[in-house]
């Protein structure tokens, strides 16, 4: 950091974004971003790997139900304690939601610590995850 | 070996062969008739090399470039016997074609040795911690640098289908420990809704894949856990789980 130069605060520094057009075929780039994150926090392999997947699954959950032309918002807060990601896509339908009966989502809460459905504020749907370093099974 | 090979029949012609000028013009038929009549052994490793992600017809096809390898270059007044020669030759070529075929991406040297090195420390630390290493624990047990430890991982990403030491050993398919496990997965399939759509899905998957699913998110084990049981590598499984998830999602959709 040049002297003199900005404070940044501490959340500033470790949020990262990632945005995407809501298409499968693009998710590969924030599935990166993902395991490199963790790996850098020093999470061990399987938890590299369990991040990188879950991230891909919450993607993929919501890729169907975005609005067509609309953008995914991958926003990473990575710590050494824990990994936390919201991804967020702008929706059409305002019926519509995350659905919670499938395999995708069993994927999902076996592979994260804490999964979240984020359909608070209109127009849009998202879903909370995170991923702590120290895991209770293994 | 020679007497109990089937092959015996064969054993006068490679004498003929070798001894042949090599612009006799018997060379070819008789050449043909060899590679011919011990076709089944390179079928035979053709097959051992299976469900590592190479289309059976070109593993086929690089198997009989190494038996032609072999009846060409074999010396019956050396001593052994054909067979012993042809084996891993024929081996030594399917190797040589996964490696060449894995590392098409290109990856440099060094970052390829870094890679097998990385793989070698995960499977003795997994095995010392009794869970998969962190990339510091990587970097100590290797002296090298976390950060190098980050480009090998990397590099990993790279790799098409497996991992060198995966296609170097010969694994042995699923083994009967996870047998009991996979009873207990079953049923917690059983407890939920979708179970209707998935299980056609789960079925066509092939066994190993399956089995790793179903221990990953019906029994609950870790990535290292079910490497140690179905014997193979944590990067591995790791891999297959990545890849049989996109196969499930295309299917359901």
């Amino acid at each position: 950091m040049a002297p003199g130069g900005q404070q940044a605060d501490l959340d500033s520094r470790t949020l990262v974004e990632v945005r995407i057009p809501a298409s499968a075929a693009q998710i590969s780039a924030v599935r990166v971003v993902a395991a490199d994150l963790a790996a850098r926090q020093d999470f061990d392999l399987d938890a590299v790997s369990d991040l990188r997947m879950a991230v891909d699954e919450a993607c993929a959950t919501l890729v169907p139900l975005a609005a067509a032309g609309a953008t995914l918002s991958c926003r990473f807060l990575a710590n050494t304690a824990a990994v936390e990601v919201v991804v967020q896509v702008t929706v059409d339908d305002p019926g519509a939601k995350v659905p919670q009966n499938t395999f995708g989502w069993r994927v999902l809460t076996t592979l994260a610590d804490d999964v979240t459905v984020l359909d608070g504020e209109a127009g849009t749907l998202g879903i909370g995850l995170s991923l702590r370093r120290e895991r209770m099974d293994g | 070996m020679t007497s109990q090979s089937g092959y015996e029949h064969l054993v006068p012609l490679l004498k003929e062969f070798a001894a042949l000028d090599q612009d006799d013009p018997r060379r070819n038929r008789l050449r043909d008739e060899l590679v011919t009549g011990h076709l089944p052994v390179a079928l035979h490793i053709a097959r051992r090399f299976s469900h590592r992600g190479e289309p059976q017809e070109d593993l086929e096809q690089v198997a009989t470039v190494g038996l032609i390898n072999a009846v060409d270059r074999f010396e019956p007044d050396r001593g052994s016997d054909f067979l012993s020669y042809a084996v891993p030759t024929i081996t030594g070529e399917v190797r040589r074609h996964f490696r060449d075929q894995a590392w098409s991406m290109r990856v440099p040297r060094r970052l390829k040795d870094l890679h097998v090195s990385i793989g070698a420390a995960v499977s003795e630390l997994s095995q010392r911690l009794g869970r998969a290493p962190r990339p510091s624990e990587i970097a100590a047990h290797l002296d090298i640098s976390t950060e190098e430890v980050l480009e090998g991982l990397e590099a990993a990403g790279a790799y098409r289908s497996a991992s060198l030491d995966e296609v170097l050993t010969d694994d042995d398919p699923t083994g009967q420990t996870t047998g009991d496990v996979l009873g207990e997965a079953d049923s917690a399939l059983d407890q939920v809704e979708y179970r209707e759509s998935v299980r056609p899905l789960l079925a066509s998957l092939p066994e190993r894949e399956r089995t790793i699913l179903m221990l990953r998110f019906f029994g609950n084990l870790t990535q290292t856990q079910i490497a140690e049981k179905v014997g193979i590598s944590q990067m591995h499984v790791s891999r297959l789980l990545a890849q049989t998830l996109a196969k499930l999602r295309e299917g359901l959709e």
